[in-house]
């Protein structure tokens, strides 16, 4: 790879036009007729020359079709036909009003009409307390960060429809990773090296408090750079107003790496020498790959001829995450941190197959690279961050508690037709922390932050639940829509458990029944369990008299509307000799996030009921194993709503600072 | 004079020939090379090449360009099969088709022609393809849905599964670009 001791400014696109230079004719004016004849002959041959050079030189550029126009935006609810003019057109019917939230009978269950939705239905969706704009589009978490007593976390925002484009930098604010305020626009897209879209980046904060945020701009040829912007008042603890640097692009794709896959930087680390190192991912004959470079000022850089990392076949890395993780730590690492003791985390998105994967292995500062662990466990061949929908994470280091915070998008399952009818689409999750897992070694551990026991309200416990082989136990607790449980399993034997036998994983779903499992929690159900999501573990016996593990999320039951996207995630996870089979999920309406093994294995689901929802929507255990009881016994939470609302900015003046810590 | 005048005629011919050769040169092989690669890796080989070539710009598009061709093409698929829902709405079906030609109407318009085709469009020129991967699949997932909703008596068969399969071809074509 070629070095690109790049010093770049803006003035870098060159067009090399061809053209031929007309031979010279005499300028003799002459009022002969013949020269009047020779002028219109030559005339008209130009004219004939540009004619065919038109139609015979064809832009190179991707074919441009019509838009749809800018000043008119998607409506959230389709109000009118398209513009053909035919004189009895037919309004599509919007979501109807009022209607009762009782489901169609008539249809047998699977197949059916795109569901007859209501609001009530869609207004339930909507989560009490995950992050989520108050209407339209979102994606990538981005440059999140803590300045003077506030949390920031910017994201990707289509201002204009529920469906992605036009990407704006939305940005909020909190205390405490939970209570959310909105805040104006942090950034448009309003320079023409990011017309076409603020997407993502990261921060960096300086040793000496100053806030750099780079992110990746697509210019108006749509191709991807990189753009340094820092904050108009370092003093403003709500950082209101950024400053993009004028002579952005501060990166432009280096040769060997196409113009469209070039994007997402990182939060910088420094080294030993004293320079910063940032990487960005991309993709080279099909291999993911991690480029580096170092910088002293975030204006000029200097692009190592290695990689940070590569791995063949993996394709396009978007939104690479780099971090140091403690061993034996109990408490997450700034970026820069380096030394005995700590191993680097290496995370990509995988654009191919829209998935968050991570390896832990060794970073080599004096020649930048990273090794993993184990290279049968490489980046996108191993683990995953999460076994639902689940992309485009990205952590940061949080001083004030000293903890590695994990950020992570979750998309919507159900179609675009319902987003727009709906008026949003996405959330974030609840925040998590991240730490090196030190019981297995082979893995880190996510969990909630703590601020979210904030919104307990009151709670109900279980002790020793017996749950007989093919039972159901309902668990009263009230409504259940907005909970925090935590459940812990125990198998006792009957004496007819199989050994040996095979364990299909999660693939089965939660009807396919083996002799240890599956048990677990029926969430978001209703009461004639028409509508429900499991959430369980499969056990199976070893031949060499082990046990291997499986936790699931098994959506295909979750919801009669057959135009939601559904099926059964997850993925093994490690029960130790002395542990218990424990999950802990998070419910809050559309979303649940499932922590097994307090955070080894974790799973973010996406859920669309029509008949479990608001008062109907209640909890049960569930056995569906042949050949054990389990005993269960649970603590369950209520949680209150966050009230995400605006920042009240005409009250701005009464913000003081807040001492920090 | 005359000879002159002569001289720069001639020459002016050689330059509009010489030009059309060199973009002529462009236009040849490699491209139609690339059509047919870029179709054989698609569920529908036909459909993707009559589809492409009904395009002059598919000569000298790349797989980007083949990619916009495709999503312009499930476009005017997608409004020929609205207007046939509408014209069937019209001519006074039972009820329950026409609550199902009602719900069709809504996929199409609101789900592919309004949401999926603009999204995977702008997806694709400002190159994140992604997106246009979801967008694309989704618009196939609309068809389905649309032709599950008659249970059996769809007077939509021969347009949805037009438009499914050209969703799916495109979406194959999208991956390609990942």
């Amino acid at each position: 790879m070629e070095t690109n001791p790049s010093h770049t400014t803006t003035s870098h696109y060159e067009h090399s036009s061809y053209y031929s230079p007309l031979p010279d004719h005499s300028s003799q004016p002459s009022p002969r007729r013949p020269l009047k004849g020779f002028a219109v002959i030559f005339a008209s041959m130009i004219f004939l020359m540009s004619l065919v050079t038109l139609i015979i030189i064809q832009s190179p550029e991707p074919a441009s079709l019509e838009k749809p126009e800018k000043d008119q935006p998607l409506s959230t609810k389709p109000t009118s036909f398209y513009n053909i003019s035919t004189s009895s057109v037919v309004l599509p019917r919007g979501v109807a009003q009022g209607v009762s939230a009782k489901s169609n009978p008539s249809l047998s269950g699977h197949h059916g009409v795109s569901y007859n939705w209501t609001n009530a239905m869609f207004s339930w969706q909507r989560t009490a307390y995950h992050f989520q704009p108050q209407k339209n589009w979102m994606n990538d978490p981005d440059g999140p960060l803590y300045h003077m007593g506030w949390y920031h976390l910017f994201y990707q925002y289509n201002p204009d429809s529920a469906v992605w484009g036009n990407i704006t930098w939305g940005h909020a604010v909190s205390r405490d990773l939970i209570h959310w305020l909105y805040l104006p626009f942090a950034m448009v897209p309003d320079q023409w090296y990011d017309i076409n879209g603020v997407w993502t980046g990261s921060a960096t904060i300086l040793p000496d408090g100053k806030i750099v945020m780079l992110y990746t701009g697509d210019t108006v040829d749509a191709v991807q750079v990189q753009n340094l912007a820092y904050p108009a008042n370092l003093s403003d603890p709500l950082l209101l107003d950024w400053v993009k640097y004028p002579d952005n692009p501060v990166l432009i794709p280096p040769i060997g790496i196409a113009i469209d896959e070039y994007r997402d930087p990182t939060t910088a680390w420094l080294g030993p020498d004293g320079k910063w190192r940032v990487t960005i991912g991309s993709k080279v004959n099909g291999a993911g790959v991690s480029l580096v470079y170092k910088t002293t000022n975030f204006t000029t850089y200097e692009l190592l001829e290695n990689y940070l990392h590569e791995v063949p076949g993996t394709g396009m890395w978007e939104c690479v995450d780099f971090y140091p993780v403690a061993i034996n730590g109990s408490t997450g690492l700034d970026t820069s941190v380096n030394g005995p003791g700590i191993k680097h985390l290496l995370k990509a998105s995988l654009d191919d197959t829209k998935v968050d994967v991570y390896a832990l292995g060794t970073y080599f500062v004096n020649n930048d690279t990273w090794v993993p662990d184990n290279p049968a466990e490489d980046v996108g061949l191993g683990l995953k961050y999460d076994y639902g929908r689940y992309y485009a994470s990205k952590t940061f280091y949080d001083p004030k508690f000293e903890r590695r915070v994990l950020w992570g998008w979750i998309n919507e399952t159900d179609t675009e037709y319902e987003d727009l009818a709906k008026g949003w689409a996405s959330l974030q999750t609840i925040p998590r922390t991240v730490l090196f897992d030190n019981k297995t070694g082979t893995n880190i551990l996510q969990w909630p932050v703590e601020e979210v026991e904030s919104l307990r309200l009151n709670s109900t416990d279980f002790e020793g639940v017996v749950v007989k082989p093919g039972s159901v136990v309902e668990l009263n607790i009230g409504t259940a829509t907005q909970l925090d449980i935590f459940a812990d399993f125990e198998i006792e034997s009957l004496g007819l458990e199989e050994t040996n036998e095979a364990n299909g994983g999660c693939r089965g779903g939660a009807v396919d029944r083996s002799s240890l499992g599956p048990f677990g929690l029926l969430v978001i159900a209703d009461e004639t369990l028409s509508e429900l999501t499991p959430i369980y573990f499969r056990p199976t016996n070893t031949s060499d008299g082990g046990l291997q593990t499986y936790f699931c999320a098994d959506e295909r039951r979750s919801s009669k509307a057959n135009d939601v996207f559904n099926q059964v995630y997850g993925s093994q996870v490690p029960v130790l000799d002395d542990e218990k089979f424990s999950m802990r999920l998070l419910v809050d309406h559309s979303i649940v996030e499932s922590f097994a093994q307090g955070g080894r294995t974790v799973i973010t689901s996406r859920v669309y009921p029509t008949e479990a929802i608001y008062g109907a929507a209640r909890l049960f255990l569930f056995n569906n194993a042949t050949g054990v009881n389990v005993k269960a016994t649970l603590k369950i939470w209520q949680l209150n709503s966050a009230f995400i609302h605006p920042f009240p900015l005409d009250q701005i003046d009464t913000v003081k600072p807040l001492q920090p810590f | 004079m005359r000879t002159l005048v002569f001289i720069v005629l001639v020459y002016l011919v050689f330059q509009i020939i010489f030009l059309s050769s060199s973009q002529c040169a462009r236009l040849s092989s490699n491209d139609d090379n690339l059509i047919e690669k870029t179709c054989k890796q698609t569920p529908n080989y036909n459909l993707c090449i009559s589809s492409l070539k009904s395009d002059p710009k598919s000569a000298t598009a790349d797989v980007t360009g083949l990619a916009l061709i495709m999503v312009n093409v499930l476009n005017t698929t997608a409004t020929r099969t609205l207007i046939h829902i509408n014209s069937l709405i019209h001519h006074s079906p039972s009820p329950k088709i026409k609550k199902a030609l009602l719900s069709c109407a809504d996929m199409y318009y609101s789900g592919i022609i309004t949401a999926d085709v603009p999204v995977s469009i702008e997806a694709l020129t400002k190159g994140n393809p992604k997106f246009a991967d979801d967008s694309t699949l989704d618009a196939a997932k609309e068809a389905t849905l649309c032709e599950e909703g008659f249970s059996g008596n769809s007077p939509l068969t021969v347009d949805n599964t037009s438009v499914n399969n050209v969703a799916r071809v495109t979406e194959a074509i999208v991956k390609l670009l990942l």
